[in-house]
């Protein structure tokens, strides 16, 4: 729609070379910079929050928000959404848990299986977003509640018990980490580096931004504009499978039926956090991986510091507010100017 | 163009809806197929009808198998059905739809005891037989509430069992569930003030509230470590924190340094009792509870009153009733440790 505005004008000039976008923006500089000060706060006053022993846990939390939020970002570029995620990702673990309980699998086969379980949902999603035509809310909300039920069947009114240890690696645990890195973190950072990377410098990338600008004119454009959203939400399931041995390994040994609630929502709000416009055609990867750490530093800040929980939940509507206004007004100044 | 801005901001409007509505459609009972095997009509058969905070809990589950086998030896009909997330709106829905069933006794685990008791008189005024378990509405005209355990038995339990392992003093921290929880909170309440009576040398350095999710309460867990590096204690509150502070403790190498209890099931304790990061987890028989609430519904549809003590059955054969409050109780808790914990099979 408006953003579209911005395109024609940089069309104009004559330009020899590509133009690129810049590497990193305002917003994604803003959360490092909150970040860092928070960080500095809590190191002042709090015993040990700048100590391995808290960072690497923080860091296991965030690994599966922020690899799910990379899928998320794509969508949201393209001006859909996903609100399915929590959905999938029981799905995903419990049937993985099972897997591990019953059949002792090894860890690639049980990875393999919760990401290929994932990118099937994710296609069963994509595929009715982009030939259905069909807004992308709607089919995901109906397709969250048919993974939930399916996820329940699977659970059968019982809890997973003594899942066995083959997920650890990506837990909290020692073995969990790589001179001192927690493994699932630094699979996070790899993801969304070459998301980046595909978002900044491949032509598929920069169709996902001409789409979520302006579908239409993207097609007219010759943008595949079907193949490339099936392509987002596949991308999303499939990080939905990895994420959900991410949660089973920083869960317990026994899995309930609460793996998933709630958590389409935290993506979304690290998503949106981390500048990423919820109306499409804009977006940061790697905004978004700092949205998920600024959520779980407030998360694991307010507990350091021995204040209420609930604060948490003040903090991170806060700054979803304040992330969208400004949003919101980068777009007003930016019409004004054009 | 003024369609389509049209189409767009009823999208947005009909998603803003759906995303806070969401809980409560996903509370809908989508699984019907819940146990009332006798199926149809009842017949002359007393219906007795429990319903549960969420369904597909091995805890409510195992209180429906304590109601199933009641069932049997009693003769009577036993519905259960929940919602399937621990939903007040998607639960009042299942009470409505029993109160239209004219099921003979209705016996509720509220999530919400103030919004439940309206919804509880209604049923009285149909002539129902009304009742709560395992969670009170306490200002409703429920006729009985069926107690798992006397708060002051679960909040000593607690902490006994605690104060144990780290030898009589120390600094210990709780990680609890859902704010509102009337129990938890109710038991918290008993904690502090037990620990404040009979171990001077121990201190409560904090409560925190990680919903009913495991990762989150693993997660505040280790925060609440790091947060006061002289903890020597850690209480999970509820079925879902229970495991959660003993992998937290097991995560960080500090077993044997910080000790845990829960109000675990005992199946979800099991590694965690056995590799040394849980000492002991507080619960009661859950089936004998499911047992007792179904005898109690029976009761209340034929008009017996109860006696100061009751027996319910061989297993249960001294059930005390508190006349005054109008509260049965099932006894006192049990301590669930790796002598015991391959009695429960839940």
């Amino acid at each position: 729609m408006t953003v579209l505005d911005r395109e024609p004008s940089e069309a104009v000039k004559p330009v020899a070379r590509r133009v690129l976008p810049p590497p990193v923006t305002g917003q994604e500089l803003v959360l490092v910079a909150v970040i860092a000060v928070l960080w500095v706060l809590l190191g002042i006053f709090t015993p040990s929050f700048l100590s391995p022993s808290s960072i690497q846990p923080l860091l296991v939390s965030v690994a599966p928000i922020a690899l799910i939020g990379v899928g998320m970002t794509f969508i949201i570029i393209t001006a859909g959404i996903d609100v399915s995620v929590g959905g999938a990702i029981a799905l995903c673990a419990v049937v993985t848990a099972k897997l591990l309980v019953n059949y002792a699998v090894p860890l690639p086969v049980a990875v393999a299986a919760s990401m290929a379980l994932g990118l099937v949902l994710g296609l069963v999603n994509g595929t009715l977003i982009a030939y259905g035509r069909v807004h992308a809310i709607i089919i995901t909300f109906g397709t969250a509640n048919i993974f939930q039920f399916f996820a329940l069947r699977v659970f059968g009114s019982s809890t997973v018990n003594n899942i066995p240890a083959t997920l650890d690696v990506f837990g909290r645990g020692d073995v969990g980490r790589t001179f001192g890195v927690p493994h699932s973190f630094a699979i996070t950072i790899l993801v969304v580096l070459l998301a980046w990377w595909y978002l900044r410098h491949t032509a598929g990338g920069r169709h996902l931004f001409a789409i979520g600008g302006n579908a239409n004119a993207a097609r007219l454009a010759g943008v595949k504009v079907q193949p490339r959203v099936l392509l987002a939400y596949a991308i999303t399931g499939t990080l939905v499978g990895l994420g959900a041995c991410f949660l089973i390994a920083a869960g317990t040994s026994t899995l309930d039926q609460g793996v998933g609630i709630g958590r389409e929502l935290a993506v979304i709000a690290a998503v949106v956090i981390g500048g990423t416009s919820i109306l499409g055609g804009r977006g940061s990867v790697i905004g978004t991986l700092l949205g998920a750490i600024l959520v779980q530093t407030v998360t694991s800040g307010v507990t350091q510091l021995g204040w209420p929980s609930q604060l948490a939940n003040l903090f991170v509507g806060l700054f979803i507010i304040i992330a969208v206004g400004t949003d919101l007004l980068r777009e007003r100044a930016r019409r004004r100017k054009a | 163009m003024l369609k389509r801005k049209a189409l767009a901001v009823g999208a947005l409007a009909l998603s803003a809806a759906l995303l806070t509505t969401a809980c409560t459609s996903r509370g809908n009972p989508n699984d019907t197929s819940a146990d009332s095997d006798s199926g149809g009509s009842a017949g002359d058969q007393v219906a007795v009808a429990f319903v549960p905070k969420l369904q597909g809990i091995p805890y409510f589950e195992a209180m429906n198998a304590g109601g199933q086998s009641a069932a049997k030896e009693l003769g009577i009909e036993w519905l259960y059905q929940g919602p399937t997330t621990a939903d007040a709106a998607a639960q009042a829905d299942i009470v409505r739809s029993f109160i239209q069933q004219k099921v003979d006794a209705l016996i509720v685990a509220p999530n919400d005891p103030d919004s439940m008791a309206p919804l509880l008189q209604e049923a009285a005024d149909a002539g129902i037989a009304v009742g709560t378990s395992d969670t009170d509405a306490p200002n409703s005209v429920r006729e009985v509430f069926v107690n798992q355990a006397s708060v002051e038995g679960i909040g000593q339990g607690l902490t006994d069992a605690l104060l144990e392992a780290m030898g009589g003093s120390g600094k210990y921290a709780i990680v609890s569930c859902g704010e509102t929880a009337a129990n938890l909170n109710a038991w918290i309440d008993v904690q502090k003030a037990y620990t404040a009576e009979k171990y001077p040398d121990a201190e409560i350095v904090d409560i925190v509230y990680a919903g009913e999710d495991q990762a989150a309460a693993t997660s505040m867990a280790t925060d609440l470590m790091n947060a006061h590096p002289d903890l020597t204690g850690l209480v999970g509150e509820c079925t879902s924190s229970a495991p959660g502070v003993a992998q937290a403790v097991s995560d960080a190498g500090k077993t044997g340094t910080v000790f845990t209890v829960g109000l675990g099931t005992p199946q979800s304790m099991k590694p965690y009792l056995e590799d040394g990061s849980s000492s002991a987890s507080i619960l009661w028989d859950v089936e004998a509870l499911g047992y007792l609430t179904a005898w109690a519904g029976l009761q209340l549809v034929e008009g017996n009153e109860f006696q100061a003590t009751n027996k319910v059955s061989d297993d249960l054969p001294e059930v005390e009733y508190d006349a005054e409050n109008k509260v049965l109780l099932l006894g006192p808790p049990l301590r669930i440790t790796t002598e015991n914990v391959d009695d429960f099979d839940y």
